[in-house]
């Protein structure tokens, strides 16, 4: 591990940070807190997606797949077999896990291009989607209800919206130090070295297929552990919702505004578009049909021609001429 | 220390190399020449096993190699520079070469063979923290020979060195290939420049259209009818 990882563990910046983000379920009205939690989910897929699409430097369109895995498998497990759910989010994790490790495999084995492998994994979405849509054990169109809360920590549930932020807080914190740590570790640099040129990088020794299947197999995880938290809080497991593409195109979208070759860029762009969203849902949505979404996509027009490196690197260049 | 045996390869349908037979000595430098699409890049990336050849055997030091994974083959000493440099433009120069040290063989002497190529390459050492994206053509096949060298190489298959570079460039590279060649590493040079090919190499093998068409020491190749109306408009 690289001297930076234990330096950016030590800025008293990123501890104010997380202090003051744990706090805020002790003040926050419910409201604000649902679109803090939404946040965090958010800031999480978005850590979890950048491993391959950040750092990797490949399209996946696929996460929706294992969020997919994650909700609704875990679900499943507990509603058709009385499976605990905590072991249920370990079972989905691993499936996912396995699907993210196979998807590299193909990627690798039919070297597939970056349109090839967008669409490709596209289509492993697709697929999950119909899966989960067509099974009724895993509750088919009409999804799966959870048991209502009852506050049992060992059932995986945790007391209200406070719990769940928290544990949403923990999980989203996971994925951005699996980043930090990936990136400073030899597996950061390999990864780098993939994006920066897979023939060079396959010519210098690296050993190209190991390593994509190590960063698709870990982000598939990620995805797929808060998808498992996600469904716990929403009280139901939506397959329109969970295991729709659609999903990965938000996950995409909010990294790559934030800036996917920035470390914090995910957390800068899901930290703030879901909140943005979510407050022009509250002030436009009931004026006009649609004039919410009509502002919401102008928005990401004009940030994404104004700063099209993201909006992460866009700070992090205010910040030095203002500490200059 | 490498041979090749009635290999055949290509990609996808379309066949590239057709019964090609090859060998390498140790401390040897033998060129590989050809027009372009004659297969000399398709029969070196068999070697560094980015191509999986249909038929045929590749034996390195006397071990089948025919089917193994490209790191594994770097591991092996066998190192590749690729064509058209292929850095890692995003990184430093510093980054660039470390990564040639990543094989388990070289990861131990890293630091003693940065030296040495920086020792080479003088104006690397003037830019190591700079993007390599940011360096000439000249430049950036530098920094591809230096990675080679980090690895420790036992074989240096250097494709196409020359292509693109002004001719003060290439004639600096060559020198530094024959330098390199007297200290002892064993060179596969592919290049379509015969002149500088014929003067550095022993021996040649001359492919048209993915078969061995002549083959022999330089001096034979190099007045052989054929070579002199392709290469030399004789």
């Amino acid at each position: 591990m690289k001297p930076e990882f234990f330096g950016i563990l030590r800025s008293p910046v990123l501890w104010l940070a997380l202090v003051f983000t744990a706090v805020l379920p002790l003040w926050l009205p419910s409201y604000y807190l649902h679109m803090a939690t939404l946040a965090l989910v958010y800031v999480g897929f978005a850590y979890a997606w950048n491993i391959v699409g950040g750092l990797t430097g490949q399209v996946s369109l696929a996460h929706s797949l294992f969020v997919g895995i994650g909700a609704m498998l875990a679900s499943a497990l507990l509603l058709r077999l009385g499976i605990n759910m905590w072991v249920g989010m370990l079972i989905a994790a691993l499936v996912s896990g396995m699907a993210g490790a196979v998807i590299a495999w193909v990627d690798y084995r039919f070297r597939l291009g970056h349109l090839s492998f967008a669409l490709i994994t596209l289509a492993f979405a697709e697929v999950g989607e119909l899966v989960v849509l067509g099974w009724d054990f895993l509750g088919g169109a009409s999804g799966l209800y959870l048991p209502k809360d009852q506050g049992n920590l060992q059932s995986f549930q945790f007391g209200g919206s406070s719990g769940y932020f928290w544990f949403l807080m923990l999980l989203a914190v996971l994925a951005l130090g699996v980043n930090l740590a990936i990136l400073n570790s030899p597996l950061g640099f390999f990864l780098r070295a993939i994006r920066g040129n897979e023939g060079a990088a396959q010519a210098v020794g690296v050993n190209v297929l190991r390593n994509k299947m190590l960063a698709m197999a870990i982000s598939a995880v990620l995805c797929s552990l808060i998808g498992t938290a996600y469904a716990r809080y929403l009280t139901f497991a939506d397959p329109y919702l969970l295991a729709s593409p659609n999903l990965t195109i938000e996950i995409v979208l909010l990294a790559t505004i934030g800036g996917v070759s920035s470390a914090f860029g995910p957390l800068v762009g899901a930290g703030l578009l879901i909140p943005i969203g979510e407050m022009l849902r509250g002030h436009f949505g009931s004026m006009l049909p649609g004039l919410h979404y009509f502002i919401y996509g102008l928005l990401l027009v004009v940030v994404i021609i104004a700063l099209p490196q993201g909006l992460a690197p866009a700070f992090s260049r205010l910040y030095r001429r203002f500490s200059n | 220390m490498i041979e090749i045996e009635s290999l055949v390869a290509g990609y996808g349908q379309v066949p590239v190399l057709h019964d090609v037979s090859l060998k390498v000595a140790q401390g040897e430098l033998v060129g590989l020449l050809g027009a372009n699409n004659a297969g000399k890049s398709t029969l070196i990336n068999c070697l560094s096993g980015t191509v999986r050849p249909r038929q045929g055997r590749i034996r390195f030091k006397g071990e089948d190699i025919t089917n193994l994974a490209p790191h594994k083959i770097v591991d092996l000493g066998m190192i590749q520079v690729p064509e058209g440099r292929l850095v890692f433009p995003q990184m430093s120069i510093r980054d660039n070469l470390m990564l040639g040290g990543i094989s388990a063989r070289a990861r131990k002497q890293r630091r003693q063979r940065l030296e040495q190529v920086l020792e080479t390459f003088p104006r690397l050492q003037e830019r190591l923290d700079q993007h390599a994206g940011t360096l000439s053509g000249g430049e950036q096949q530098m920094l591809a020979i230096g990675r080679g060298m980090m690895a420790g190489a036992e074989v240096l298959m250097l494709d196409e060195p020359s292509l693109g570079l002004s001719p003060l460039f290439v004639q600096y590279i060559f020198e530094t290939i024959a330098k390199m060649h007297r200290m002892g590493l064993t060179i596969l040079l592919v290049e379509q420049n015969s002149s500088l090919t014929f003067r550095h190499a022993s021996r040649c093998y001359v492919l048209e259209q993915g078969r061995v068409a002549i083959d022999g020491p330089t001096e034979v190749v190099r007045n052989h009818p054929a070579t002199r109306k392709a290469y030399l408009g004789m």
